[in-house]
């Protein structure tokens, strides 16, 4: 009877609905009465907030000035607080006792477990302070110190240190940090051993002559690639951390008897003045690096070649490459280093020249081809032969668009074919591609929604822009193109020579590491100045570019084939010896 | 504090070759015809050796004023009066030539392209160009300056070659067109084609030393005077006598003729292009210059705030003439008459007064002593 009363009830009577809701994140208790509670009220917890900031940043900046106690447990207890034992489940913290005769002393290690190589710490750390520490030990803690580093840690790379913030942030990039009773210093061993992905082919910088090896994300393996190539004992490998919380490490790297001082003073001064918690990648880098963020063009440039970034080196600049990222930027950069590939110093200059020219060709295509078409079309009819004018016209017919908005669609269209390749996995790149040839293509002048001549038009500036060697470059000039398809339609030529100049303008106006980003055009200086756009044979290449002003500006002899002249002497003698 | 500027001889001269070139696009050419008939690339040589001359003696007398500008030189002839009455005589200079020849360029391609667009709407495309490029400061214009007067002068070279098969050589007879003594008579006044030239006296300081402002004004000065005679024979070559004075854009005129073939009949709209080009050089430079001499006339810091202003003032003045043809009569018989006053005439008057007031100076001294 109750059950069906209570049925009853449930049908007939109001019921508040149950709170979905399970979780809220909820503002922190002490804003929220802040906002509830009357002004006097609000400055209060402001304050206190304020003391919380300020412990929170003392207890950050804390363990970077705390001194490493004698005490061991000491030491514990507070690695526990800052690792959040047990709480963390990486963090492996290890107790044992190193046995000195009849003296037992209490130790611990601490480290990151799948950061580290465990057997490197069982036999280089744990194997000789627990077994083969049955030797004659000093009671003094320094001399215990100095025989542990010196005789027990067979491990052949180990710091001392009495700050606990340096253990800390070694432990944090893969390090072990090893703790003794007795003495207020501990050791950070570099047992690094994540995993990672080995040497590769540098997937967005293929060439076909020259070297197949990509930078990896692994600093070391990086700055060692470079250093293969070079074999040079005055490249200098300087490290720096960036990041306030992430430390990230990175490596300034410049040969230090060509560099200009100023140069790696500017890139030090830059890399220490970045204020930010967490960096990963040297794209994050490079936009807190560049001098003009507002620059369509990058000012710095990125690659995955270490024999480009030694070539750059052997020219006087500087690279910096940062641990985890597989692109080291080289700088400073100039508007022509955008222009030229890998490849370049690799082949014969003959077919360099063309290719730089097909590439010039692709520049021009894939910032104004589109641009041109608009202003052709609408201002300056005169312009095209009659034959083809009539042709272009009886294609537009049936379009019902103005060509600029006929324009527009295809290169939207265009655009997100693009982004979509890119994202999508390579298995759906054949369905993207039957969409984008068949649909946006043949489907789209067959409505009478584009005209044909439209499409070779999108194509070829689609082309002209994967043509460029530059990635940063080439999306650079995709976004001005709309801009220069804007200023055609507004007025024809003189809209296309005003973006020109304008651009142009703050192109000269640039510096990138106090380099003139258009020299060595404006301002004109020395250095092979033809040797920038056309390349000449490489024995004419005889000194460095005059805009870096490096240490040494020779780099070749003014005969670098000496042979040849050996053999005209012989000839003369030859000659000479037949005439006697 | 801005910070120094320093450019070299290439890109003085590419300026200088903006400065005085840019008018061979314009009704140049025609002007020369009107006044000496077909002999205008005559009076053309024959002003740029008046012109090398005068140079040559205000070269002379800069020697003593090195890494200085005019209003320098002003201000130690004549302290703060000197400056200010200098400064507002080449500030109107300035202006009242921008904004005509502002006028003429817009005009001229609203002529040839935009024919349906209002005169307002190209002249104020121009402005926005100009502003921009001003406040960019003279650095990135010089050096654009350096980029593009090659391909300038490219442009310039296929319209001359395009048209050799145009050529007529009786066209230039008789020699000395309308007379050799209106040839002579005419050729001082027509000093004023090189007003440009004034942009020397005040970029003197940022070239590095005296010789570097000799060999640009040099240079500069043969160049454009070899341009502009080329240009000139051109087209008298050309065009026969009473069609040269009826062209608004003689070299645009030249640029039509050209033809390679029959499928590249009509290239001279790539001619819009290279113009508009050098226009927007030309207007950005001289919209600096004037806002840059006001600021220094009256010891202001900044000049940037005045670039938008001035360009407000240029963009106005330019819209007062009521037709081309009132432009080009105040370009032809205005400033191409009288700017060599202040180009050279006061040029010269200052540096001989402030030359004799050095070696008063050292006189005294050499007294005291």
């Amino acid at each position: 009877m109750a059950d069906f009363k209570n049925i009853l009830k449930y049908l007939f009577l109001y019921h508040e609905p149950d709170i979905q809701e399970e979780f809220i994140l909820k503002e922190k208790e002490s804003e929220k009465a802040g906002k509830e509670k009357t002004s006097e009220r609000r400055k209060e917890i402001s304050e206190d907030k304020q003391k919380t900031d300020n412990k929170s940043k003392t207890s950050k900046e804390s363990h970077e000035s705390k001194l490493i106690s004698k005490n061991l447990t000491d030491n514990i207890e507070y690695l526990k607080k800052v690792y959040s034992i047990p709480t963390n489940g990486d963090i492996v913290l290890r107790e044992f006792e190193i046995v000195a005769k009849d003296k037992t002393i209490p130790a611990c290690i601490i480290f990151y477990d799948g950061m580290t190589d465990r057997t490197i710490i069982d036999l280089a750390i744990l194997q000789p302070l627990m077994l083969l520490s049955n030797l004659e030990v000093k009671d003094k803690g320094k001399e215990l110190l100095e025989y542990i580093s010196k005789h027990l840690l067979v491990h052949n790379q180990i710091q001392i240190t009495q700050n606990m913030g340096k253990v800390i942030e070694d432990i944090n990039y893969g390090g072990c940090g090893v703790f003794i009773d007795g003495i207020d210093a501990a050791f950070a061993c570099d047992v690094k051993g994540w995993e990672h992905r080995g040497v590769d082919k540098p997937e967005t910088e293929s060439v076909v002559r020259g070297p197949q090896e990509g930078f990896t994300e692994t600093l070391r393996t990086n700055t060692a690639l470079v250093r293969k190539i070079l074999k040079d004992e005055e490249l200098v490998v300087e490290d720096v951390s960036v990041g306030k919380r992430s430390k990230t490490p990175c490596s300034i790297l410049y040969i230090k008897d060509i560099v200009n001082d100023s140069l790696v003073e500017e890139v030090r001064r830059r890399l220490k003045g970045i204020k930010v918690d967490y960096i990963f990648d040297t794209g994050d880098l490079e936009q807190y690096l560049e001098d003009n963020p507002f620059m369509t063009t990058p000012q710095i440039i990125a690659t995955e070649r270490p024999d480009r970034v030694a070539n750059a080196l052997t020219e006087g600049k500087v690279a910096v490459v940062m641990s985890g990222s597989p692109f080291a930027l080289v700088m400073p950069t100039t508007n022509i280093d955008l222009l030229q590939s890998a490849e370049d110093t690799y082949l014969r200059f003959p077919y360099v020249n063309l290719i730089r020219i097909v590439r010039m060709v692709a520049i021009f295509v894939s910032l104004l081809l589109p641009g041109l078409y608009v202003a052709i079309t609408n201002f300056h009819h005169e312009m095209i032969p009659t034959d083809l004018l009539l042709a272009i016209e009886a294609s537009r017919e049936k379009v019902p668009f103005p060509s600029v908005v006929e324009i527009l669609i295809m290169e939207f269209a265009f655009e997100l074919i693009v982004e979509a390749g890119i994202r999508r996995p390579g298995q759906l790149g054949p369905t993207l591609g039957i969409i984008g040839a068949l649909i946006l293509g043949q489907a789209a002048v067959a409505a009478n929604i584009v005209s044909p001549i439209l499409i070779i038009i999108v194509a070829v500036t689609g082309i002209g822009s994967f043509s460029i060697p530059n990635f940063g470059l080439g999306l650079s000039f995709r976004l001005l193109r709309f801009i220069f398809i804007f200023l055609a339609s507004v007025a024809g030529f003189l809209g296309i020579s005003l973006g020109l100049f304008m651009y142009g303008i703050w192109s000269c106006s640039v510096k990138s590491f106090g380099v003139p980003f258009m020299a060595p055009t404006g301002p004109k200086t020395y250095s092979n100045f033809l040797e920038q756009f056309v390349r000449s044979p490489i024995w004419k290449k005889e000194k460095r570019p005059d805009y870096l002003n490096v240490k040494k500006v020779h780099k070749q002899a003014k005969i670098s084939r000496q042979w040849s002249q050996d053999n005209k002497k012989k000839d003369k003698q030859q000659k000479y010896e037949i005439q006697k | 504090m801005e910070k120094k500027i320093i450019f070299g001889n290439r890109e003085a001269i590419s300026l200088l070759l903006i400065f005085m070139c840019n008018q061979l696009f314009l009704s140049f050419p025609r002007n020369m015809a009107e006044s000496a008939g077909n002999a205008g690339w005559i009076l053309t040589i024959y002003i740029t050796v008046i012109s090398l001359v005068l140079f040559l003696i205000i070269s002379r007398l800069y020697k003593n004023f090195e890494g200085k500008d005019i209003l320098d030189v002003a201000e130690f002839l004549g302290g703060n009066i000197g400056r200010i009455l200098v400064g507002i005589i080449y500030v109107i200079d300035y202006v009242v030539i921008i904004s005509v020849i502002l006028r003429e360029y817009g005009e001229d391609l609203k002529i040839i392209s935009l024919v349906q667009s209002p005169i307002s709407f190209v002249l104020a495309l121009f402005a926005i160009g100009m502003v921009f490029g001003a406040f960019f400061g003279l650095e990135p214009l010089v050096r654009l300056g350096a980029i593009s007067v090659p391909v300038i002068f490219l442009g310039f070279l296929i319209t001359v070659v395009g048209s050799i098969k145009y050529f007529n050589f009786s066209n230039i007879l008789p020699i000395f067109g309308t007379g050799l003594v209106e040839i002579l008579i005419e050729g001082p006044s027509r000093t004023s084609v090189f007003s440009g030239l004034t942009s020397l006296f005040l970029i003197a300081p940022f070239l590095r030393s005296h010789d570097n402002f000799k060999k640009s004004g040099f240079i500069g000065l043969i160049l454009s005077g070899l341009i502009l005679t080329v240009g000139n024979l051109v087209y008298s070559l050309v065009l026969p006598y009473p069609s040269t004075t009826s062209n608004f854009l003689p070299i645009y005129q030249l640029s039509r003729l050209i033809e390679y073939g029959r499928f590249f009949q009509r290239i001279e709209s790539i001619f819009v292009l290279v113009w508009s080009m050098t226009a927007l050089i030309y207007l950005s430079a001289g919209l600096f210059f004037s806002a840059y001499i006001y600021k220094k006339t009256f010891k202001l810091e900044y000049h940037r705030p005045l670039i938008i202003p001035f360009g407000i003032i240029i963009f106005t003045l330019s819209l007062i003439p009521k037709s081309l043809m009132e432009t080009m009569f105040i370009d032809n018989s205005i400033i191409r008459k009288y700017a060599w006053t202040v180009t050279f005439g006061l040029t010269l008057v200052l540096l001989i007064l402030a030359s004799i007031k050095i070696k008063v100076k050292e006189g005294r001294h050499k007294d005291e002593k």
